[in-house]
């Protein structure tokens, strides 16, 4: 589903981001990849979504070699990749429904199809009654659960999420996880980028560890070791 | 296509609604913008205009002698129409001269008892010869200083407006590159406020854009709202000044009929004028608004 091969990133001579990672990831496989700040996890991501491209080495998805992707690929790689980000990214000036359907919409997604789905997803990340609502008006785990909703609407392959938890106290990180979960349940393949330890050590799937930019350990039922 | 611009146009729409401030400023400053220089335009022409009617109002006579005869007249005439310089000739007849003489002091009993005694009619017909500029005066009076004519001519009334209408010409050269100046200045600061507050609007939506892109919005997803969003803001901008500038036209008018005997107002300018000015204002407002909007963008859509 996802494979890399000699995968190498440098911004400049200082600054390294990865350095020959080799990695496959199968389709149905829940991985988290974990390493304290700086070791090129979000590198990594971002490698993934073709907001970065390597400096060396090739980058396969679903057997699309993106390495040299056009930007005009790029909203069609996007549209088959769900993407969870920290921050949440959600459009301030839309409401939670809005949010969601505009995924759907830039990919000319039909309305009637829209109408059907988007309340379908939020019911599936428990917004149902609050898709009326803006961001702002949302608590964190909320809000990362409307991230969710968005990244499901295109029945992704491949969901990536970046430090999912990390604006998140414990009780809404649990929740999220559980999620993520499920919806590896049903085939999607999930790729988890974190340094939270205890939700590694709880998940008890593959791990692998970055530090430095290079793959220091890859663990098919791993814990979290740094 | 038809789905994908009419969700292009919601989006527009939806963002002009919910950044009610942001719109609403930058509608203002291109309004601003527009009465500036719509204002300018204003000057430019009534200046024109009493340029115009000062230089209408130049002619020059020549005087004949009394024993000139109609043939030379015409031949004067004839010679003088000759000229690309000269727009109109009026000739007077001796009768015609005498009989306005008459008519002008007709008050005074002493004059026309002058005028008696003389016996006969002793004036001369007489040319009132209209150049294109004032300045073409000096080349008739040049054509005509040859023995030829000059037995002929007894005087020639322009003599002493030599002077006058030098002065209106250098007038009307410093404003005319005056006018150019400020058309030119305004055209700059113009351009450095629309780049610069279409700029700013993005900028603010900076975050949005770089989401947009994360989630698979295409450049034309991206693109298109802000095409449509200067689109409307042109048009309520220029509605909005033009709705303005007649307004002030109105209270104008009855103040530019006093100065321009002729009947000239600036509605009646503008309203004969109204396609080129405003078409030409729309125009250059919404390739401004469109360029600034997608080199402020471009940054953005590398995301």
């Amino acid at each position: 589903m996802i494979k890399l091969e000699g995968v190498t990133k440098i911004y400049s001579q200082t600054s390294v981001g990865l350095r020959d990672i080799n990695l496959e990831i199968g389709a149905g496989e829940f991985v988290s990849i974990v390493g304290q700040s700086g070791t090129g996890k979000t590198t990594l991501v971002k490698i993934l979504i073709a907001e970065e491209r390597p400096t060396r080495g090739r980058v396969n998805i679903g057997g699309w070699d993106i390495t040299g992707i056009s930007s005009d690929d790029i909203p069609y790689l996007r549209r088959q990749i769900g993407v969870i980000f920290q921050d949440f990214k959600l459009l301030p000036k839309k409401t939670v429904y809005e949010n969601v359907s505009f995924a759907m919409e830039v990919a000319g997604e039909p309305g009637g199809r829209i109408d059907k789905v988007v309340p379908q997803v939020l019911g599936v990340v428990g917004l149902g009654d609050k898709a009326g609502r803006y961001p702002r008006q949302l608590s964190g785990g909320e809000q990362q659960r409307v991230a969710i909703a968005r990244s499901l609407v295109h029945r992704p392959k491949i969901i990536i999420a970046d430090e999912p938890t990390g604006n998140l106290d414990a009780l809404n990180s649990v929740e999220i996880i559980e999620i993520l979960r499920k919806i590896n349940e049903f085939g999607t393949t999930v790729l988890l980028a974190t340094h939270n330890r205890e939700i590694v050590n709880n998940l008890r799937r593959r791990v692998i560890t970055l530090r430095g930019g290079e793959i220091v350990a890859d663990d098919r039922e791993g814990k979290y070791r740094l | 296509m038809f789905v994908s611009l009419w969700r292009v146009t919601k989006f527009a729409f939806q963002d002009l609604g919910r950044n009610l401030g942001l719109s609403f400023m930058t509608v203002f400053i291109l309004v601003l913008m527009l009465l500036s220089v719509n204002m300018l335009w204003s000057v430019d022409v009534l200046t024109s205009q009493a340029v115009g009617m000062v230089k209408e109002q130049i002619n020059v006579s020549l005087y004949f002698k009394a024993e000139a005869i109609e043939k030379d007249v015409q031949e004067v005439n004839k010679y003088l129409g000759s000229f690309p310089e000269v727009v109109k000739i009026d000739t007077q007849t001796r009768e015609d001269v005498l009989k306005s003489f008459q008519d002008r002091h007709r008050a005074n009993a002493e004059v026309l008892q002058a005028l008696d005694e003389l016996g006969g009619n002793p004036f001369g017909p007489t040319l009132v010869v209209k150049t294109r500029e004032p300045q073409d005066y000096k080349k008739i009076f040049t054509a005509l200083a040859v023995p030829e004519y000059e037995n002929l001519i007894e005087a020639k009334s322009f003599d002493g407006q030599e002077v006058g209408v030098e002065k209106i010409q250098n007038i009307t050269n410093r404003v005319e590159r005056l006018g150019f100046g400020l058309a030119l200045l305004f055209g700059i600061i113009s351009f450095l406020i629309i780049f610069n507050t279409i700029r700013v609007a993005i900028y603010t939506q900076r975050m949005e854009i770089g989401i947009k892109r994360l989630v698979g919005a295409s450049s034309w997803f991206i693109r298109g709202p802000y095409l449509v969003e200067s689109i409307f803001f042109t048009a309520l901008s220029v509605a909005i000044s033009a709705g303005l500038i007649y307004f002030s036209l109105r209270l104008l008018d009855p103040y530019l009929l006093i100065v321009f005997p002729n009947g000239f107002t600036l509605t009646n300018y503008y309203n004969s004028h109204i396609l080129l000015l405003f078409g030409a204002q729309t125009a250059v407002v919404l390739l401004l608004t469109v360029i600034s909007s997608s080199l402020a963008m471009r940054r953005q859509l590398k995301i």
